[in-house]
């Protein structure tokens, strides 16, 4: 099974070298390709430096366009498998062995590494978002994702090509709700994750109220036209 | 606020979101941009639904008539959704702008590339 990690980057000079240096040592059977999202700072002198395998974006698109073109990537090379990967450095490279694991084993279209399979989630602002999706989720589809915001996901060949050519489709919970609801199957690992390891989040308070009015919309409102 | 003025808020709110989904449905539009025309339509139908609402805000701005403080809320709407898009096509004339000079430099460098494989090939063929 040939997997690659499509990893966005947008100034993530702090993160970028460590990260892909950790995803080559500790799982060497992965590809993986950075998606410099138009970055201002020296996330592409670093690729260039390290000789890093990338794709430079000449002007930021923002998470899902980047995410996009790496999926035109796999598409191009024939990969079986992508995972989303951070390049902050939250998410661990050992858990990608397991996920492709499991996607093999129980036949899954995603496999989402789930931070919350047997812990129960806090009241932090964050968290409780996080419920608010997951119980949306549950009332669309009837079924339960327990950590729905993971940025860490795989995907298999169909969703691959799916995402490469659809309108819209963006590495989020509201769009693994609608494929959900077309009949991909959906499973969770239980893995842990850090903190992001340097850099700055690109939710802020506007972007995070953004983020919760267009999710909460799509699976409330556009999930059942689409 | 009239009744003939709340059905109607209602039926132009109902209209709009009936050609917001249509639109999303056949990949008009992305998701994120429609958030403020469904917000925008959810703020009509608050206003058609209870109408003292306006009242309030007449009485506290000094309207004259609550009817008038809904077609400025409209205007004001329609203003805020305005200046939304120049800003969104001046980010995107710029980004154009980038694009256009990336794919010029790029080809550029493909026709220095060129000129400087035939000249290594005269070079070696004049030295045959």
């Amino acid at each position: 099974m040939r997997i690659l990690a499509v990893v966005p980057a947008y100034n993530e000079e702090a993160c970028i070298a460590s990260t892909i240096t950790e995803l080559c040592q500790v799982a060497p059977q992965v590809d993986y390709i950075i998606i410099n999202d138009g970055s201002a700072d020296r996330t592409l002198d670093i690729c260039k430096e390290r000789g890093f395998n990338y794709l430079n974006l000449p002007v930021n698109g923002g998470l899902s366009a980047g995410f996009r073109a790496g999926m035109r990537y796999a598409k191009e090379h024939g990969y079986d498998a992508v995972v989303q990967f951070d390049s902050d450095g939250q998410h661990r490279p050992e858990y990608i062995a397991p996920m492709a694991q499991a996607m093999v084993n129980e036949g899954a279209n995603i496999v989402i590494a789930s931070r919350f399979v047997t812990k129960a989630r806090g009241n932090s602002p964050r968290e409780i978002g996080s419920k608010l999706i997951s119980w949306l989720i549950k009332t669309s589809t009837g079924q339960t994702i327990t950590d729905p915001t993971s940025g860490m996901r795989m995907y298999d060949r169909g969703l691959i090509e799916t995402y490469a050519r659809s309108f819209d489709f963006s590495p989020e919970p509201d769009t693994i709700s609608l494929l959900m609801r077309r009949g991909a199957k959906v499973v969770e690992i239980e893995t842990e994750m850090r903190e992001r390891q340097g850099g700055e989040s690109y939710l802020s308070f506007y972007n995070s109220i953004m983020y919760m009015a267009r999710t909460c919309l799509s699976l409330l409102l556009f999930q059942w036209f689409r | 606020m009239t009744l003939v003025l709340r059905i109607l808020l209602l039926i132009g709110a109902l209209f709009a979101m009936g050609i917001v989904i249509n639109s999303v449905r056949k990949s008009k539009i992305r998701i994120s941009d429609s958030v403020y025309w469904v917000v925008s339509a959810g703020i009509l139908v608050l206003f058609a639904l209870i109408p003292q609402l306006a009242y309030f805000f007449s009485g506290l701005f000094g309207f004259m008539s609550p009817a008038n403080f809904v077609l400025l809320l409209v205007i004001v709407l329609m203003l805020i959704r305005i200046f939304h898009q120049s800003c969104a096509i001046s980010k995107l004339t710029f980004k154009v702008e980038q694009l256009s000079a990336e794919l010029a430099l790029r080809d550029k460098d493909s026709r220095d590339e060129k000129n400087l494989d035939f000249v290594t090939d005269l070079n070696q063929r004049t030295r045959v």
